[in-house]
């Protein structure tokens, strides 16, 4: 298996306007469950750190694990970037949460699924009041930010956060790592997809030809 | 880590997977309105009965999946014990333990346990495909998203092999300490990290023209090893449901139960 070959096949040019909203390719569909699966793995290799960590600071290791919160939200705005579709990024959260569920084994079970469903939607919000075509570094941040923001209510009545002290101290934590992890990383990664030339054959390939 | 669908043939296992993951969520999301410690662990009582003789899944079994749950649990317990004002119990300097941290904190940690036990129940006799399967069947989920989840399944269980060759390969090229052992640092695990996502970006490209070659989205559709829902399958979410409802009824007849107000 190589890695570093260049797939042979062409862009193509980008496709009637005319096509329906909501008529996924089978290929698109493949690389939500792709993006799903991969950080879907990377996660549970991360959440090995991940409990370490929280185990290491003791009581208030929950605290801790605020600041890796964006990383969780990252599937959304890379699928959103790439396939450019209303609800790429609602969609691709809740795939990704149906593997960890699912597939994985993942110990939260299905109330993940809304958790999921939340996160997308914060982060698909800003992308989608831009029609899917400005991908700048302030959309991006934004779609951090309001993903991290989002699902932070649902996550604080989960867990018993509201009418505690440390309330607004979590919601700010949460807030920077859903700008810097969720969000301005998944720029980082998307643009450096983009330049591998793996993803010339979707939405974001056909954008960069047809400018 | 526990694999799904490890226990094959039991009560549990023979029901159908839909009715199954409904009868979970529609649990949990119950729970989630419920904050008083005795209720969650009345549930607690019945899905460890219902998983251990229903599921014939070992005790051990159980609370060795439970030990995740377990660590969130005491997580959420002492954040609320310390961090929570209300009457004091017992001050010590920085240390406050209130009467409402210690209610609200133990109904949020039984809570974690019992949609734990629930959970596990679930994924322990639940087989991942012919969850799909049923999903597709049962609950009408597309024939592109059932079988595109089946194909990412199979590269899921090959990524650990694609990680560890990315690791062997980039080892090779990589700086040794003096003793001769490779550095790991987390830069390369974000190097590692990009690799395994381009391998299988462009491997599920080439899966989404093979299945689509193979006439995937065709009508009409045959399936092999069908899964239909069966009178006994809703009967069994009936009864599960029922008694989820009998023993939040019966806590608010005793005046035990409280609900999210408890939190403000």
């Amino acid at each position: 298996m190589s890695i570093h070959t260049r797939p042979t096949s062409t862009p193509t040019t980008p496709g009637p306007r005319s096509r329906s909203l909501f008529a996924w390719q089978l290929k698109d569909i493949m690389l939500v469950v792709v993006l799903g699966a991969v950080f879907g793995f990377l996660y549970w290799a991360l959440v090995q750190g991940w409990i370490a960590l929280s185990v290491a600071t003791g009581p208030f290791g929950d605290l801790t694990q605020h600041v890796l919160l964006g990383g969780w939200l990252l599937v959304a705005p890379i699928a959103v970037a790439i396939i450019r579709r209303p609800f790429a990024g609602v969609i691709a959260e809740i795939i990704a949460s149906v593997i960890e569920v699912v597939f994985l084994g993942s110990a939260v079970g299905p109330l993940l699924f809304v958790a999921a469903a939340i996160q997308g939607a914060g982060s698909e919000l800003p992308f989608a009041l831009t029609r899917y075509r400005r991908f700048s570094w302030p959309v991006y941040a934004l779609s951090g930010l309001l993903g991290a923001g989002l699902v932070f209510f649902y996550s604080a009545f989960r867990s018993g956060w509201y009418g505690t002290d440390l309330f607004l101290v979590r919601l700010a934590i949460q807030l920077v790592s859903g700008v810097v992890l969720g969000g301005l990383l998944a720029k980082v990664i998307v643009d450096a997809l983009a330049r591998t030339g793996v993803v010339d054959n979707f939405a974001i390939g056909r954008a960069r030809v047809g400018a | 880590m526990l694999g799904p669908g490890v226990v094959r043939d039991s009560a549990l296992a023979r029901r159908n997977p839909t009715v199954k993951l409904v009868v979970l969520f529609v649990a949990s999301v119950a729970l989630l309105f419920v904050l008083d410690p005795v209720t969650p662990a009345l549930i607690c009582a019945a899905g460890l009965i219902g998983v251990v003789v229903g599921g014939r899944v070992p005790v051990r079994t159980v609370l060795r999946a439970q030990l995740p749950f377990l660590v969130f649990a005491f997580g959420v317990f002492t954040v609320n014990v310390l961090s929570r004002p209300g009457t004091v119990l017992w001050q010590e300097g920085f240390i406050r333990i209130t009467v409402e941290g210690l209610v609200v904190g133990a109904a949020l940690a039984l809570r974690t346990l019992a949609i734990g036990i629930l959970a596990i129940g679930f994924v322990l006799t639940t087989d991942s495909l012919d969850l799909m399967t049923s999903l597709h069947q049962n609950a009408r989920l597309g024939a592109r998203p059932s079988y595109a989840l089946m194909a990412g399944y199979r590269l899921l269980q090959q990524l650990p092999e694609d990680w560890a060759a990315i690791g062997a390969a980039q080892s090779v090229r990589a700086p040794l300490r003096r003793d001769g052992t490779v550095r790991r640092t987390p830069a390369a695990f974000g190097r590692a990290a990009f690799a395994l996502l381009v391998l299988s970006i462009r491997r599920g490209e080439r899966m989404a023209q093979s299945l689509e070659s193979r006439g995937l989205g065709l009508a009409p559709r045959t399936v092999w090893h069908p899964i239909r829902v069966t009178p006994l399958d809703l009967v069994f979410g009936a009864t599960v449901l029922a008694t989820l409802a009998a023993v939040i009824t019966a806590a608010a007849l005793l005046g035990l139960l409280s609900g999210p107000a408890a939190l403000f």
